[in-house]
């Protein structure tokens, strides 16, 4: 049992982290080849995948519903919703026209999605707004360095902004290219060696806490 | 309780109220402010200007609907672009929930142009995968689109003549909101199978693109609504973007107008505290 | 080869060539010299850590864990715990799963309510493992919920509006925001604050940095992610990563300073020879 749980995993970890790591280094099409079977298993493996989640998804909600928990009336928003949706879409074969003719799912699509998920996109201006007010105020020197700056790059970043202060465009444009490029740049050496120290614990089974089941 | 202090613990919702008016007001009254053009934007533009006539330029629009306010004005420049200088124009998404809003995009910019399917234009549709989509064109392109997204049989393309693999594109620009989006097709894609690539991006993702053009990994930048009207006024085919640019301009004013306000009245609690 | 020479044509014998396909592809030969010597030192670090006593800098966001989850105690409201926007193949939540392991422990001996939504439903079974084993291993494998671990949707806005209403309804103490995040963070993030929760972020996702630094009250910047685990257990093996990683840095460091000192002997004085060793430096990039 110890060895399906924890020696069998360590085992293919080690053997398919060494095999796509050299992957990257051999060109031969048997090498791409490998790589494109093996992506496409992953798709595959992700697609059942699903079925877990949808199961712990109606699982919950039904549970919900049951028990007449509070909000229950929005798990039943739910089912309706997407029982609804896979039956539409299945229904018109998931195409959202045929012939220039928009199918039920298409409207789902067009005047449900669009709009629900445009606006989730658009309360970030809100909420970018708000956060601005609470939380960018000049408290010490380095956050008041941060906030000249903010403020030349949203100047510089609008026509309004060019036409009120023209030097503003360049100043902004200097900030993004040199400063910013080069800040992120530091923040991506840090994190690129992160992950490639984290890769190789996992890879030599170093670090085994993502595979839960404790220490041996 | 004094001013400042209600001042700064104010209800959100009159911030949201005040950002409200500011783009719906510039959005029915518009000033129509000129539009400076970035380098980085010219980029993709010069690039696409220098490709000869009947080369193969890729779009993909890896986006949805929610990132659809700033990048379908993009992707409809592009396409205008395109289709002015007779480019052979293939689109594709690596976004599943875009595949519908990318086949509308591509068809209504292709009506308008008088450009005909299959001939000139051609829309592969999505393939699952993400990345390794990308990887599987890199190598094959029919092996990633053995058809398109009317399921005909993409050999059968004539847009697509002489175009096996990435390799074949001329020119090649990703409209990502996320992943997979710019950075995956260059990792992916122009770093092993060696292509011109551009890029456009919503205009919170921008800042975190600027090392890739710094570094020439990818010759050009579309940024936001701003890159889109920058692109608009290029082509000289003013949209929806420039249109919007004037609500993104008083909004930004409004931000700066109230981090100012926050600091002042911040600093008078300050002084009032000793 | 054809050869004319006044009247008189030579021919070479025909040779038939045929392309064949690598096995190694000698371009890369620098990185791979480059990615191994980094793994031999981060497990030369890891040895050396086991030996001997390494200093760590305190990373307040760190500190501040066990005070959200006394705090969400206190008050006897649930921790709210995030992986990230990515699968498991991204190092970013493989870190994220590897913190909530910690967390799940505390929260379990603490007796506090976990709330842990996915995007991923692969990621949400290696959580529910992790989170069962932390309750195992604080005694107290009886308030474990297999329900903690829960799935919403692969779709960005849509899961966001879920955790907002999560948020909203059930006024969780402590939020973390771990791994990988794109435009919901200000979403996640804002709505988290206006219910006055103590918030954690740690992400890899730089440009959204910004938005965490701003709206959360503790944030781990890029690396300190993956540090995170080692802060948190004090492994050697944990500690001594960090180290390896410390000197990886150091190195690339002495690279870019020595790269600008040529650069700009080079540009100052004319000369051609600091040209060689930049070129040497950007062959081995």
């Amino acid at each position: 049992m110890i060895f399906l749980r924890r020696q069998l995993p360590l085992l293919i970890t080690l053997v398919t982290g060494l095999l796509f790591a050299a992957q990257y280094y051999v060109p031969h099409p048997a090498s791409e080849q490998m790589l494109t079977s093996a992506t496409k298993w992953l798709q595959i493996v992700g697609g059942f995948a699903l079925i877990l989640g949808v199961t712990s998804l109606f699982h919950q909600h039904a549970v919900k519903i049951r028990r007449q928990e509070a909000g229950w009336g929005y798990s039943l928003v739910l089912y309706v919703g997407m029982l609804g949706t896979i039956a539409v879409g299945l229904w018109a074969n998931g195409k959202e026209s045929v012939e220039g003719t928009m199918t039920a799912f298409g409207w789902i699509y067009n005047y449900m999605m669009v709009p629900l998920q445009g606006t989730m996109f658009a309360i970030l201006a809100f909420f970018i707004a708000s956060a601005a007010y609470r939380s960018f105020r000049a408290k010490s020197r380095e956050a008041a360095v941060l906030l000249v700056a903010a403020v030349i790059v949203m100047m510089g970043r609008v026509p309004l902004g060019e036409y009120l202060i023209p030097l503003s465009g360049d100043v902004s444009s200097w900030i993004l290219n040199v400063l910013n490029s080069s800040v992120r740049r530091a923040i991506l050496i840090g994190v690129s060696l992160g992950a490639v120290a984290l890769s190789f614990k996992i890879i030599f089974g170093v670090e085994r806490s993502y595979l839960g089941g404790g220490k041996e | 309780m004094s001013l400042s202090e209600r001042m700064l613990k104010i209800d959100r919702r009159i911030i949201f109220l005040v950002i409200g008016l500011c783009t719906l007001l510039p959005l029915l009254y518009p000033v129509g402010l000129p539009i400076k053009i970035s380098s980085e934007v010219r980029g993709v533009y010069d690039h696409i200007e220098s490709l000869p006539e009947q080369s193969v330029f890729l779009l993909s629009i890896d986006f949805d609907p929610a990132s659809k306010p700033e990048l379908y004005p993009q992707a409809i420049a592009l396409l205008r672009h395109a289709f002015r200088k007779h480019l052979r124009v293939v689109t594709m998404t690596l976004w599943v929930s875009g595949t519908g809003m990318a086949d509308q995009l591509v068809t209504q910019v292709a009506k308008e142009m008088g450009k005909e399917y299959g001939t000139d234009y051609a829309f592969l549709g999505w393939s699952p995968g993400g990345q390794a989509v990308i990887i599987n064109m890199g190598q094959d392109l029919y092996s990633a689109f053995p058809s398109d997204y009317s399921g005909k049989s993409t050999k059968d393309l004539p847009v697509l003549d002489g175009v096996r693999s990435l390799k074949d594109v001329g020119y090649m620009v990703s409209l990502g909101a996320g992943r997979p989006g710019v950075e995956e097709w260059y990792v992916f894609g122009k770093d092993k199978y060696k292509f011109d690539l551009g890029g456009g991006c919503t205009g919170v993702m921008a800042p975190g693109l600027y090392p890739l053009l710094r570094s020439g990994q990818i010759n050009g930048l579309i940024g936001g609504l701003r890159g889109a009207a920058e692109y608009e006024s290029l082509i000289g085919q003013k949209g929806k973007a420039v249109a919007g640019m004037d609500a993104q301009s008083a909004t930004h004013l409004a931000i700066i107008l109230l981090v100012i306000m926050c600091n002042l009245f911040y600093f008078s609690l300050r002084q009032q505290r000793g | 080869m054809a050869a004319v020479q006044g009247g008189q044509r030579i021919f070479s014998p025909v040779l038939v060539a045929g392309p064949s396909p690598d096995w190694f592809n000698w371009n890369q030969l620098n990185n791979l010299i480059i990615a191994l010597s980094f793994g031999g030192l981060v497990f030369y670090s890891i040895s050396y850590a086991k030996r001997h006593e390494i200093f760590l800098r305190r990373i307040p966001g760190l500190d501040a864990v066990d005070e959200a989850i006394g705090r969400a105690t206190e008050l006897g409201k649930p921790i709210l715990y995030l992986t990230g926007a990515h699968d498991l193949h991204d190092p970013s939540t493989i870190a994220a799963a590897v913190i909530l392991g910690k967390v799940a422990k505390r929260a379990a001996l603490y007796e506090t309510e976990l709330l842990v939504p996915h995007r991923e439903p692969i990621t949400m079974a290696v959580c529910q493992e992790i989170t069962k084993q932390a309750y195992l291993e604080a005694g107290k494998p009886d308030l474990f919920k297999e329900d903690a671990n829960f799935f919403i949707t692969a779709d960005q806005f849509s899961y966001t509006a879920a955790v907002d209403g999560i948020m909203l309804r059930k006024k969780p103490a402590a939020n973390f925001f771990m791994g990988a995040y794109f435009a919901e963070s200000l979403l996640l993030t804002e709505t988290g604050a206006s219910t006055g929760a103590i918030q954690i972020a740690g992400t890899d996702s730089d440009h959204q940095l910004p938005f965490f630094v701003t709206t959360c009250d503790y944030t781990l910047i890029g690396e300190e992610l993956y540090a995170a685990s080692a802060y948190l257990s004090k492994e050697p093996v944990q500690i001594g990563t960090l180290r390896g990683q410390d000197i990886g840095k150091a190195v690339v460091l002495s690279a870019i300073g020595i790269g600008i000192v040529l650069a700009t002997v080079g540009a100052v004085t004319g000369a051609q020879w600091p040209q060689l060793f930049l070129d040497l430096l950007r062959d081995l990039k």
